[in-house]
């Protein structure tokens, strides 16, 4: 029997994304953006967000139909972006799914966002999926979650209580004057730096009430003050010991999330994910702590439809119930169910 | 043999209707604001239980309020998409403009902020583009206005209306604005307790400031939402509003008063709006000191408008009026 074919659909920001799976094969991964249009803005917003996906999505489905060589015909079942996310960029996405799904008599899978960018690790390889601590670190997540079955059991131990691990990034490349996006120009800058020059603080290391969540912005506040302290302060030393308190507390938390809960794999997702140091002190650390490490190819760590169709492969093969027509966009955050009903 | 299917969703009724030679197959229609993206699905499942084979889709192209209008038509379009059948768009005030028999007259749509969407009909046929303007300018015409409510807008007539809208009628430009330089916004937390108490302490110093104490407790309640404003890493103002039920009243906009004039107010009051939306609550609340003639504009371009007046609100001779935004 040959594996289904599925299409998923992803716009839960800003980019209009569309990935083409068999099973666990990756056929397409089509990803149009409308980052240039926020830039002005400082941020996304949610009606240019909106309106960008509507523009984009047939022709990101026309190109991704190409790009695997299939015809909507053969699709056997879809999945979409059902949340957490903008909600006029996520009812875009349903609703296109919706019509698609609805036109062919095909099954709709509305899936959740965060266990979408965990499931793209079972894409292109045949490892077999093991239970296993994601910390999926962008500039729109951080959140250490515990997948004990991706299509099934994802739950979300703890996530940032401010800013994501991205956005930071940013936010001290800018103060120290590097280009945007932040994550790149620090990783660039911070090679030439030494990590320990400063000792900059590791947010709710020793609060026993966030022992897996986040916070950035104390984080943030003591680089400004440091830089207003010693005004000629050698840049690519602020960045390395920057990223290093960064990278720091990720990994300790969710390495800590992994021997708790006795897995011995770790996931890492997000753009941050493609940080330099994030690798090097992960696998260090993980070899210490016989952990399997994993980490998607960086195409597919940022947001993308392929991890919405795999995804929905993995519900396929398990058996997973459709969802019901008309399921309902969710905007709110945190991680009740992988599907939706 | 042409069956058109038909769909609107630019008022707040989700209409849909299958037509079939010119003849009305079936119709149904559901009324809810903010629930089209899973209402429409379901409709249109049950009508192509009468009859699945479709040979072109009609789609209302607005204008209406954005979100809701866009899931008629990317629905619309990726149906079309996937039985490989043309779509054709219409002007969603011609729809309803085909409901009424009479020699001239106005058609509108809610547009929210006191707003309408509209055009003029004269003999049956369009004689402006659709645009957008207040109610009051639009009741200056001394032509009947015909509103959702007054007349609905019935899918079953969309195959009639002409022409080919390939676009979404918009009309409004997406409420965006340059952020100020340097200032980044994001959710007050408890390490920020401290600067924001004193920021208060020094702006509203003879009316009653809220103590570290009281933000601690407005924080740790979830129905509140609370931002921050920072330049250079410090803290230059901060926002809050409350969920209230059907509701959500806005608690505070303070911003450094060295910072005023700067848009940071302006993008304060923008989240909150956002916020406020994804609450799908119906309105936004606000009280605004009666002589605090500075900040009025503000809210009153952001659709805000007068309630009335509460006697003494912030201290003896000191009223405020109560202003309301809606948002259904
Ligand atoms: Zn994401």
């Amino acid at each position: 029997m040959t594996e289904q074919l599925v299409l998923g659909i992803e716009t839960s920001c800003d980019e209009t994304a569309i990935g083409i799976v068999r099973g666990r094969k990756l056929l397409a991964n089509v990803i149009s953006s409308s980052v240039e249009e926020h830039a002005r803005f400082g941020g996304v917003v949610p009606e240019i967000a909106s309106r960008a996906h509507l523009e984009a999505i047939h022709s990101v489905l026309t190109r991704a139909l190409a790009e695997a060589n299939v015809s909507i015909n053969d699709i056997d079942a879809f999945g979409v972006t059902a949340g957490p996310g903008l909600i006029g960029a996520l009812l875009v996405g349903v609703s296109s799914a919706s019509g698609l799904s609805l036109a062919l008599d095909k099954p709709l899978y509305g899936v959740n966002h965060l266990s979408a960018h965990l499931a793209v690790d079972a894409l292109e390889t045949q490892h077999e999926l093991a239970p296993a601590i994601g910390l999926l670190v962008s500039g729109g997540h951080s959140s250490i979650l515990k997948v004990s079955n991706f299509a099934q059991d994802v739950t979300v131990l703890g996530s940032t209580i401010d800013d994501a691990a991205g956005e930071a990034f940013d936010k001290i490349a800018r103060i120290l004057k590097l280009e945007f996006p932040g994550g790149p120009a620090i990783d660039r800058v911070a090679k030439e730096g030494n990590a320990s020059a400063i000792d900059f603080p590791r947010g709710l290391t020793n609060d026993s009430g966030h022992i897996y969540d986040f916070s950035f912005s104390g984080l943030k506040t003591a680089v400004a003050r440091y830089l207003q302290k010693v005004p000629n302060a050698v840049v690519a030393d602020v960045a390395a010991s920057f990223q290093e308190a960064v990278v720091d507390v990720l990994l300790e938390k969710a390495i800590a999330a992994a021997k708790a809960f006795g897995m011995e794999e770790l996931i890492i997702a997000g753009g941050v994910a493609a940080n330099s140091r994030l690798r090097q002190v992960a696998a260090q650390r993980c070899e210490v702590a016989k952990i399997q490490l994993r980490i998607p190819p960086m195409t597919l760590c940022t947001d993308n439809g392929a991890m919405v169709a795999v995804l929905t492969s993995l519900a396929l093969s398990q058996g997973v119930g459709a969802s019901s027509l008309g399921l309902e966009a969710q905007s709110s955050t945190g991680l009740s169910r992988v599907f939706w009903p | 043999m042409t069956s058109v299917l038909a769909i609107d969703t630019s008022t707040s009724r989700t209409t849909v209707a299958i037509v079939k030679d010119g003849n009305l197959l079936a119709s149904l229609h559901h009324d809810d604001p903010v629930a089209h993206g899973e209402v429409l699905p379901r409709l249109v499942a049950q009508l192509l239980q009468a009859e699945n084979s479709i040979d072109e889709v009609v789609i209302g192209m607005g204008p209406g309020p954005f979100t809701g209008l866009r899931v008629g038509i990317v629905f619309g379009q990726s149906f079309a998409f996937a039985r490989n059948i043309p779509w054709r768009g219409v002007c969603s005030l011609d729809s309803m403009a085909a409901e009424i028999n009479e020699p001239g007259f106005i058609v509108a749509i809610d547009a929210r902020r006191k707003e309408l969407f509209w055009a003029q009909y004269e003999n049956g046929v369009r004689v402006n583009e659709p645009q957008v303007a207040l109610r009051k300018v639009v009741e200056r015409f001394a032509v009947p206005i015909y509103q959702e409510g007054d007349v609905f807008l019935s899918a079953a007539m969309m195959p009639r209306i002409t022409g080919d809208v390939r676009e979404p009628i918009y009309i409004r430009r997406p409420d965006a604005y340059p952020t100020p330089e340097g200032v980044t916004f994001r959710a007050m937390n408890t390490m920020d307790l401290i600067t924001v108490a004193s920021l208060e302490k020094a702006i509203y110093a003879v009316e009653d400031p809220w103590s570290i104490d009281q933000f601690k407790e407005e924080l740790a309640s979830k129905d509140r939402y609370y931002l921050v404003a920072e330049k250079a890493g410090v803290v230059v103002g901060y926002c809050g509003a409350m969920l209230a039920g059907e509701l959500a009243d806005i608690l505070t906009i303070t911003v450094d008063s060295s910072l005023r004039r700067n848009g940071i107010g302006r993008e304060f009051l923008k989240r909150l709006i956002d916020w406020a939306r994804n609450k799908k609550v119906e309105a936004l609340m606000l009280e605004v000191r009666v002589g605090n003639d500075a900040a009025q504009p503000l809210y009153t371009s952001n659709g805000f408008y007068p309630l009335n007046i509460r006697k003494d609100y912030y201290g003896p001779g000191l009223d405020a009026r109560v202003m309301r935004k809606d948002l259904l």
